[in-house]
């Protein structure tokens, strides 16, 4: 019977295979698939110039140093990731616990003469094409910021194991739940006792931590040397090598610097893995009711996606809300669409599981970075947390500004199935357009005036940057959150954009997954939308600095910022209108059914 | 008062409405028929102002479609063969956001009956997920009609209803037509469309075939022969084949 799955497996791979390369024909795919190529060319396996590459000889002990903090570090990453995957698997566990299965597998192989063993082999089996896949592009991703020692086969080796494990562990803790589930009493207080037992475990391992970095030398965060030091230190120390034994021998044979440490640390990593696969094939808990439900669930997520929402974190099925605020009869009918995407935008991000998932990464956060501010402030004698939080907030405004708009899609995109009802409405194609935009232009200028603000009393707290008066701190502050808005709106007027006027190629790329082409025509886009940022900033950019520099002698830097914001805005607004009025009149002569043909 | 005057929607090289005119006065009840391909929903779209026509002039209640959208389309009303409502509002949301988009003040007053008419009344806090095909079509009846409407166009009206629907839904049809609305519905249920449509279209690749009275239509196909079907008149006015 195993046969016949892999049958189906191999001839569905080779058929996907067939048709990916067949649509090439078509220069969206083309171009697509040629610009991912060219990123993985350059950027993963084209390593000319980067130091301690592969082959190139011994890296420097400097670069060594921070490759064990880097992969010390991913390692925490990962480690931290998966046990908050596996927390919530027993927090938020869904109604019915199953295992993945598609619905055409379900509606196949449910009712086929084979045993349930054989199922989960199946399950198994399907996930390994794509855990290897996955393991390989990994090695090449990785490897090229690795300094530890080890080749590409063996970090490959590496991420199966890491990967395999994890979704052993799983599929596991899954039938573990159904199984619970089953027999009805004591579910809930399994569940509670996993889940302390997980929150105890961090817990021990972040004081293990805190109070090694507190008993260590002061200085050691100064250079490259010093963190390796600290971290190889931490490691090993008592009793965090213990607590952490698990995750060293899974990626034990990812951090193998040799042949030799890397077949010795395969044995407790292939017996770890073993124990997992007799965990999961013996199970005896009836799964299907389970993977009927999450392969409906999943069906839903992807048609969802299909038709531009954004992927759910929470229920399948939205719930009924009441509006943003009272929708009144008369008015701006603008108002109108910016109250209607409001009321889809709370549905997608805000549920049980997006709020769970912030306060853990909070969490991890806050306890992960003490040991190491405590340890900076002993040796260095000041606080960096305010510059790290200012730090930050930037990165936040800026990734806002980029990807914000790739994000938050409540507008024309999202509407782009409704498009033949919208165009029936008696509105000139301007305001149509500016009331799909305002929803997303609102929710991103608020993550803007939240990292501007936070930026503003976060950066140089001890007040050492002289020219950074409360004035001029205030005047900064107010002239960055005029501009948000308007900058997230030309931000957003570019997929909008992108999307009346090539719907074709728009269509094919907000499928999610999808292939190297999807992901080449994506980055295409994120391209542009950078490209247009760069353009549409620069005479507004430029004509602010201008300002600035040849007011300030005689104005001082508060008003001469002032002055400047104004002129910003002027440009940006000006920039804004002409961008709205163009992707109005292109939506007006928009035929979806003709151009998606 | 529907005016087409020579209307043409091209795809590509692919014409698939040429030069097509005709005239729906209020009270009249045009019923667009033809086979798969013949340009029905096409017209149908062009006349809505949902695409853009390549040529041709189309004016709703005395309006130019092309040069004066905004009151054009404040007169008239599309229901489309799929229901298509935003998943996130609910039937009483979708109700509140039209009214907004076309200023209808004191829209409740409006709603109430509608709803009670279409039988909303029990779902007007659900979420088009939780509806049937049916009573999605009956929301989207609902959000098209708050405005009154002197303009109605239909496609595939009756497509997803239960027999019960299709009985109202005709009713419905007629009582608008009867209250003075002009209404194009296309249809390939044509012994339905016999008993509401008042004027019939047959349209075959794109070309007028036959317009005008459904009397006038049959009796230029019937040969002289008393009570020829519609259908026996779409077969012979078509030629019984797509192409």
């Amino acid at each position: 019977m195993i046969g016949a799955l892999v049958y189906l497996r191999l001839t569905s791979f080779r058929n996907f295979v067939v048709y990916r390369i067949s649509r090439l024909r078509q220069p969206k795919y083309l171009i697509g698939t040629a610009a991912a190529v060219a990123y993985f060319y350059f950027v993963l396996l084209n390593r000319s110039g980067v130091p301690g590459a592969q082959g190139g000889g011994a890296p420097p002990a400097a670069a060594a140093d921070a490759g064990v903090v880097g992969m010390a570090l991913l390692c925490v990453g990962l480690s931290a990731l998966a046990l908050a995957r596996l927390a919530f698997a027993w927090i938020a566990p869904a109604d019915k616990p199953g295992l993945r299965f598609s619905e055409a597998e379900i509606a196949f192989l449910f009712p086929a003469p084979v045993t349930r063993r054989t199922l989960i082999h199946f399950r198994l089996l399907s996930a390994q094409f794509a855990i290897l896949f996955t393991s390989v592009l990994m090695a090449f991703f990785f490897n090229r910021f690795g300094y530890v020692g080890g080749n590409r086969a063996m970090r490959a080796v590496g991420w199966w194991v890491v990967l395999s494990t994890f979704d052993l562990h799983l599929n596991g803790t899954n039938l573990t739940l159904s199984l619970l589930k089953e027999r009805g009493s004591g579910y809930l207080l399994w569940r509670a006792a996993v889940v302390s037992a997980i929150v105890l475990y961090v817990l021990a391992v972040v004081w293990s931590a805190a109070t090694f970095a507190g008993a260590s030398a002061p200085g050691l965060l100064s250079s490259p040397l010093g963190l390796g030091h600290l971290t190889r230190g931490m490691l090993d120390s008592l009793p965090l090598r213990w607590l952490i034994l698990p995750f060293r021998i899974v990626f034990g044979p990812y951090f193998a610097v040799g042949m030799r440490d890397f077949c010795v640390a395969m044995v407790p990593a292939l017996l770890f893995l073993g124990l997992h696969y007799y965990w999961v094939s013996s199970s005896q808990a009836s799964f299907e009711e389970g993977s009927i439900a999450l392969a409906e669930k999943r069906a839903a997520a992807k048609a969802a996606a299909l038709s531009g929402e954004l992927p759910k974190f929470g229920a399948a099925r939205p719930r009924a809300r009441s509006g943003p605020f009272p929708l009144s009869p008369r008015g701006a009918p603008e108002i109108a669409f910016l109250w209607k995407n409001l009321l889809s935008m709370h549905s997608s991000l805000v549920n049980r599981r997006t709020v769970l998932l912030g306060l853990w990464i909070v969490l991890c956060l806050s306890f992960g970075m003490r040991p190491l501010l405590a340890v900076h402030a002993r040796s260095e004698g000041f606080d960096v947390l305010g510059p790290i939080i200012a730090m930050l907030c930037a990165i936040v405004a800026v990734y806002t500004l980029l990807l914000g708009p790739q994000v938050a899609r409540q507008d024309l995109r999202n509407d782009l199935p409704n498009a033949d009802i919208l165009k029936t409405y008696p509105l000139e194609g301007w305001r149509l357009a500016l009331g799909e935009l305002l929803a997303p232009t609102a929710i991103l200028t608020l993550v803007l005036w939240i990292s501007i603000l936070v930026s503003a009393f976060a950066v140089d707290p001890s007040g050492s940057i002289e020219w950074l008066t409360p004035g001029v701190r205030v005047t900064v502050a107010l002239c960055l959150g005029a501009a948000a808005p308007l900058l997230c709106f030309i931000q957003l007027l570019v997929p909008n954009s992108i999307m009346v006027l090539m719907p074709g190629w728009y269509q094919a790329s907000r499928s999610r997954g999808g292939g190297i082409e999807m992901f080449g025509q994506r980055l295409v886009f994120g391209v542009a939308q950078l490209l247009i940022a760069l353009l549409a900033g620069a005479p507004a950019a430029c004509a602010g600095a201008l300002i600035v520099f040849s007011t300030q002698w005689l104005l001082g830097v508060g008003p001469a910022v002032a002055i400047a914001c104004a002129a910003v805005l002027a440009i940006l607004a000006s920039e804004a209108a002409v961008g709205l009025w163009w992707l109005g009149w292109r939506f007006e002569r928009f035929d979806l059914s003709s151009e998606i043909r | 008062m529907i005016e087409v005057e020579a209307l043409t929607k091209r795809y590509g090289g692919f014409t698939a409405v040429r030069s097509l005119s005709f005239t729906v006065r209020p009270g009249e009840v045009l019923g667009l028929v033809g086979p798969n391909g013949a340009g029905k929903t096409s017209t149908l779209r062009c006349i809505a102002g949902v695409i853009p026509a390549n040529s041709g002039t189309v004016r709703i209640a005395g309006h130019d479609l092309a040069a004066d959208p905004v009151p054009a389309k404040r007169a008239l009303a599309f229901f489309p063969d799929e229901p298509r409502l935003f998943d996130y509002l609910t039937v009483r949301q979708h109700l509140a956001f039209v009214a907004r988009i076309y200023g209808v003040a004191g829209y409740e007053d409006v709603a109430r009956p509608l709803l009670e008419e279409l039988e909303l009344v029990d779902k007007a806090d659900v979420l088009p997920g939780e509806l049937s095909r049916g009573m999605k079509q009956k929301l989207v009846i609902a959000c098209g009609l708050l405005h009154s409407p002197s303009v109605i166009f239909f496609d595939e009206p009756l497509t997803g209803l239960d027999p019960l629907g299709i009985r109202r839904m005709k009713d419905s049809i007629i009582r608008r037509a009867r209250g003075g609305a002009a209404i194009v519905l296309s249809s390939h249920l044509l012994h339905l469309l016999e008993e509401v449509c008042t004027h019939v279209l047959i349209l075959k690749r794109g070309d007028k075939v036959a317009g005008g009275t459904i009397a006038e239509v049959a009796a230029q196909f019937s040969s002289g022969e008393p009570d020829v079907s519609l259908e026996e008149v779409f077969i012979r006015a078509t030629g019984g084949s797509e192409r």
